[in-house]
């Protein structure tokens, strides 16, 4: 049973350039998928789409039974609830607490006087207490969130993104502002939430290797088409050079 | 071919600034001003004009004033209670003025309003703002009649204009990384102000708030003067012009400055103590 069903995805900005081309592909519950690709193919358009954050222009995305281009604004915000995200710069408000950060990803449940008075349930907090100790950042609580390294920061977006009880994170470049040690606690995090807590997750990466090691599937795409979908083991030279356009030998795969 | 890139003068050397419109239109107003600056003192009236006696007199009366200041005509509490007043019309345009602002910004701020709504308010805020604050005192003063209300009122529009361009301001810099966050997970447009924007622009809105009160401060002064807002600018205007005692005008002048310089003390310890990290 798929979570996520992309059908003919086409999105163009300006009339004179189209992003996204005919893109097609399913994820099932509980997967991990990366999408590798050179810059500017439209990796982050097409996680973009998949939220809405971006409107795409052809095509369908089914997500959880429901079509995602057809919904009105409260389905959208419900929508969104169930699909958290995760940034390169990790995109927390710097001036309030982690803890603070933590609980915004709440908000998707709370009316409008809820979130403006600030009030969470215990429960809520309790919970994010909870994942902030899953990630092993529990003592930096209270602290300010500009007063964390990047790797810090990242694991109190992905406890964010999980306070959402999210069936989908979508995760665009996690790890391209981080030293390789902290792209590897991210990476097994984001690792053991597919297959511990069942999260599936769908991650732009500019990494081959770490696509490989982590993936289930990777999905190549270039110039908005994808070109290569399958497992890390079929990832083969070839495959690399049509998903960059180069040769393997000049791209910098450590 | 590389040569193409570089933008050379005509004597061959390589250009730094992009030499867009806005430069040229930045070079044009500078040599403008100059020359008219120039040309402005060469025109000035000059007859009756004896510098030697203008200078030493401007120097006598500077000297009575600020070195022999002293109370006539009234006494040091009731200094104290209009300086109060003063204090008290400056306050409430503020506060209110901030309250108002505050509102209106967020529906001026490109990043949360839509293009038409903040361009709508945008032009009717730059026309309230292009009108001094005295202009605006003296039109409310038509219906409100001459006193502390009109003041209020005019110091209050004005006060408006000016937060509401710093605000949104403020607002437009929030990263815009914090709204896709915070939308992803669904909040909604009040969320998203309430613990995006607020947090991150607080101190920003405050120090605006803080310099907004100590210029009000100086207008309610003249005001007290120019529009009978009463206060101790209606006293220094009594002192000046009619009594013409020079030694009260300077013992006012000390007040003012004492309060002026107070309220910097107080905005600055204010925010070293709430805000350590905007104040470094
Ligand atoms: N808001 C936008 N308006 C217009 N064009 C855009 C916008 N966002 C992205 N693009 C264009 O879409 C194309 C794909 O961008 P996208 O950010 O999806 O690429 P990417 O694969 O994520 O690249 P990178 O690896 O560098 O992050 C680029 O050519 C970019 O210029
Ligand atoms: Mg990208």
């Amino acid at each position: 049973m798929s979570l996520l069903k992309i059908e003919g995805l086409g999105k163009s900005y300006t009339a004179d350039k189209q992003i996204l081309k005919n893109v097609n592909f399913e994820i099932k519950a509980g997967e991990f998928v990366s999408i590798i690709g050179p810059s500017g193919a439209g990796k982050s358009t097409m996680l973009r789409c998949i939220n809405r954050m971006v409107e795409f222009n052809e095509g369908k995305i089914i997500f959880n039974h429901q079509d995602v281009g057809s919904l009105n604004n409260k389905e959208l915000r419900k929508l969104r609830t169930n699909i958290g995200m995760v940034f390169q710069h990790y995109n927390l408000v710097p001036r309030l607490t982690v803890i603070e950060n933590v609980l915004h990803g709440r908000f998707g449940y709370k009316t409008t006087l809820q979130g403006v008075l600030g009030r969470y349930t215990e429960e809520e907090k309790e919970r994010a207490f909870y994942l902030l100790e899953k990630l092993g950042i529990h003592e930096h609580a209270y602290k300010r969130c500009d007063q964390l390294s990047g790797g810090q920061q990242q694991r109190v977006g992905i406890c964010r993104a999980l306070i959402q009880e999210p069936k989908l994170i979508l995760c665009d470049e996690p790890i391209a502002s981080l030293d390789p040690s902290s792209s590897k606690v991210i990476m097994d995090h984001l690792k053991s939430i597919s297959t511990e807590m069942g999260i599936t997750c769908l991650v732009n990466l500019h990494q081959v290797e770490v696509a490989q090691h982590y993936s289930d599937h990777i999905i190549g795409l270039n110039k908005g088409e994808v070109v290569f979908r399958g497992e890390g083991s079929e990832l083969s030279a070839e495959q690399i050079q049509k998903i960059y356009e180069t040769n393997t030998k000049d791209l910098i795969i450590e | 071919m590389e040569a193409s890139y570089i933008r050379r003068t005509k004597d061959g050397r390589i250009h730094i600034k992009s030499g867009s419109k806005g430069d040229q239109v930045v070079r044009w107003t500078l040599i403008i001003l100059l020359v008219l600056t120039v040309v402005g003192f060469l025109l000035f009236n000059y007859t009756g004009l004896e510098l030697g006696s203008a200078i030493a007199e401007t120097a006598y009366n500077l000297k009575v004033m600020f070195l022999e200041p002293t109370l006539s005509h009234f006494d040091l509490g009731e200094a104290v209670y209009q300086v109060g007043i003063t204090l008290g019309l400056a306050f409430l345009a503020t506060i209110i003025g901030a309250i108002i602002a505050f509102f209106l910004s967020l529906m001026v701020a490109t990043n949360l309003a839509p293009a038409w709504v903040s361009r709508i308010i945008r032009i009717f805020v730059a026309v309230i703002r292009a009108v001094p604050t005295v202009l605006w005192v003296l039109i409310f003063a038509i219906s409100a009649g001459l006193g502390s209300e009109a003041a209020v009122l005019g110091m209050l529009f004005h006060s408006i204009a000016y937060l509401v361009k710093a605000f949104s301001e403020g607002f437009e810099e929030v990263d815009k990384g914090i709204f896709e966050a915070l939308k992803s997970s669904g909040a909604n447009w009040w969320h998203i102000v309430r613990s995006g924007v607020i947090p991150t622009t607080l101190t920003y809105l405050l120090s605006w708030v803080f310099l907004r009160f100590e210029i009000n401060f100086g207008v309610a002064v003249a005001m007290g003067a120019a529009a009978g807002a009463g206060g101790i600018g209606f006293e220094l205007f009594m002192a000046s012009g009619f009594y013409f005692d020079l030694r009260e005008v300077g013992f006012i002048t000390y007040s003012i400055l004492i309060i002026a310089f107070l309220l910097e003390v107080i905005s600055t310890r204010l925010k070293r103590r709430y805000f350590p990290a905007t104040s470094n």
